[in-house]
C-alpha cells in the first residue's frame, strides 16, 4: 500500500438537519487515481455528504478528510484540488460563456486553454451567449469545463447526468474519460454520485452503496459483478423440498425459479442440480441490479 | 477489432478485452503488425475507465500478444511466448480442465469431447487461413 493520504477518507460521519439525520454514521475511503461511485437513492444522503467533503456544511460528528487535509480548517487547499460539478448548475446569469469561463478561471492557478479550446468546441458551447439562455445540458456542460481545466486532483461530480437527453449524458461521460482522466494517467481521481448507474458501469472501479445515511456496501466493481449472480432454473415439474438457504428468490412461476445469490452461486447451483434441473443459466448482476438487490434486501431487515 | 463489453458477464472487464483481442488474433481477425486503438479514444468508445483498458494492454503485453512501440502504440506481435513449454501446457491444461469438467457433468463422453475439440482447433486454423487470403 502507498503512504499517499486517501483521496477522501470519511469515518463516522453525521450529520443532522434538525432532527433529521441526513447522514447517520457514514464510512468510506476513496484511493487517489481510482473513479469511484457513491449511490444511492434520492434523499439517501449523497449531497449532504459532498458538501461535507467541500466544507458547503459542517459535519455534525465524525471525520472527513480530502487528501489528508480537513475541509473545515484547510479549505483553500482542499478546494484547489477539486472540482465540484453539482446537479444544478449555476451562473450569474448576466456572463457570457466567455466570461463564464474567465471567471472561474480566476480563482484557480492552473488552467489549461488547449483543453478548454477543445471541449468549447466539441459541445459546440456558444461563446457569446448569455449563460441565462443555456439549456440545461449546455449549462451542465459549461460547468464540467470549467472542472476539468484548472486540472485538479479529483472531480466531484453530484448526479452530473441527471435530466439530460442521451447523447449529452454520453458525451459528458467520454469527456471525464479522455479530456479529464487521460491527462494524468492512473493519479487523477473521479467521485461520482449518481442514481444512473448502467451510465456509468464501465467507469466505476470501486463503489459504496448509501441508504437511510450509512454505507450499506461497499466493493470493487469487478469483485461485486463476479460475487452476484441471477441463477435461472426450470424443472420437469415443481421441485420438493428445494432447499433456499443463502439465495433470494426473484421470481416462481411453477416450475422456474430466479435467484440471486451473492458469493455462493457454485453451492447454490450443486443444490439445484441436484433437483435435475431441464434448463439452468447463471449471470452476473450488473451494478445497478447490485443496487437495486441490496437495498431491496437491506429494507426487508430494516 | 470491435469490441463488446458485456457487464452481466462475471468475467473482469479488462479481461473481457484481452480476451477478446486474443480470440480475434487466433480466428486471423487481427495479424501480427495490426494496430490496435489508441487507448484514449477506445476507452471513449466504450465508455470504460481509460485504467481499464491500459491495464488491459498491460496483461497482453505480458502475454506476449502486443507490443508497445514507442511513440507509435500498441501492435499485435508474432512473437513466440516467452514462457517454457511446461509453462504453456500447463496454462492450457488448466482451461481444459474446466472444458473436461462441464463435459462430465453434460455427460459428452470421450470420444466426442476430442472430436470436438479437434473440430474447434480445426476451424480456428481454418479462419486463420482464410483471412490471410483475403
Amino acid at each position: 500500500m502507498s503512504t499517499e493520504s486517501p483521496a477522501i477518507e470519511i469515518r463516522d460521519l453525521v450529520r443532522r438537519y434538525g432532527r433529521t439525520d441526513a447522514v447517520n454514521g457514514l464510512s468510506m475511503t476513496i484511493q487517489p487515481g481510482r473513479c469511484y461511485g457513491f449511490f444511492g437513492r434520492n434523499g439517501a444522503g449523497k449531497t449532504t455528504t459532498i458538501k461535507c467533503l467541500l466544507n458547503l456544511l459542517r459535519p455534525s460528528a465524525g471525520q472527513v478528510r480530502v487528501f489528508g487535509l480537513d475541509p473545515a480548517k484547510q479549505e483553500v487547499a482542499v478546494k484547489s484540488r477539486i472540482a465540484y460539478v453539482p446537479d444544478q448548475v449555476g451562473f450569474y446569469p448576466w456572463m457570457t460563456v466567455r466570461e463564464a469561463l474567465q471567471y472561474a478561471a480566476s480563482f484557480r492557478s492552473r488552467w489549461n486553454t488547449d483543453t478548454e479550446r477543445l471541449l468549447l468546441d466539441r459541445f459546440r458551447l456558444p461563446l457569446g451567449h448569455k449563460t441565462s439562455h443555456l439549456s440545461k445540458g449546455q449549462r451542465t456542460q459549461l460547468a464540467l469545463i470549467g472542472a476539468i481545466c484548472p486540472e485538479p486532483d479529483m472531480l466531484v461530480l453530484d448526479e452530473p447526468t441527471s435530466g439530460l437527453d442521451p447523447i449529452v449524458r454520453r458525451e459528458f461521460i467520454q469527456t471525464v474519460i479522455g479530456a479529464y482522466q487521460e491527462g494524468a494517467p492512473g493519479t487523477r481521481t473521479v467521485f461520482v454520485s449518481t442514481h444512473l448507474i448502467s451510465e456509468f458501469e464501465g467507469l466505476i472501479d470501486d463503489f459504496t452503496i448509501i441508504d437511510n445515511g450509512r454505507d450499506v456496501l461497499t466493493l470493487d466493481a469487478d469483485t461485486a459483478r463476479a460475487r452476484y449472480r441471477k441463477i435461472y432454473a426450470r424443472f420437469p415439474s415443481p421441485p420438493v423440498g428445494l432447499a433456499l438457504e443463502g439465495a433470494r428468490l426473484l421470481h416462481q412461476h411453477g416450475r422456474e425459479f430466479q435467484f440471486v445469490v451473492n458469493g455462493n452461486a457454485d453451492a447454490v447451483k450443486a443444490r439445484l442440480a441436484a433437483h435435475s434441473p431441464e434448463v439452468m443459466e447463471t449471470e452476473s448482476l450488473t451494478l445497478e441490479e447490485i443496487f437495486v438487490s441490496t437495498l431491496q434486501t437491506s429494507g426487508a431487515t430494516a | 477489432m470491435v469490441f463488446e463489453l458485456n457487464y452481466k458477464s462475471a468475467k473482469p472487464v479488462y479481461l473481457q478485452l484481452v480476451d477478446q483481442v486474443k480470440a480475434s488474433v487466433a480466428s486471423g481477425a487481427a495479424r501480427s503488425g495490426d494496430p490496435l486503438p489508441s487507448i484514449r479514444p477506445l476507452a471513449e468508445e466504450l465508455r470504460v475507465n481509460r485504467n481499464t483498458v491500459a491495464k488491459a494492454y498491460t496483461e497482453l503485453e505480458n502475454q506476449g500478444v502486443i507490443e508497445t512501440l514507442a511513440g507509435k502504440g500498441c501492435f499485435i506481435t508474432n512473437q513466440p511466448s516467452p514462457l517454457r513449454k511446461e509453462a504453456r501446457l500447463k496454462l492450457v491444461t488448466q482451461e481444459l480442465d474446466d472444458a473436461v469438467i462441464a463435459a462430465f457433468h453434460l455427460q459428452i463422453d470421450r470420444a466426442e469431447f476430442l472430436r470436438l475439440a479437434g473440430d474447434r482447433f480445426e476451424s480456428f486454423t481454418k479462419r486463420r487461413d482464410r483471412a490471410l487470403q483475403d
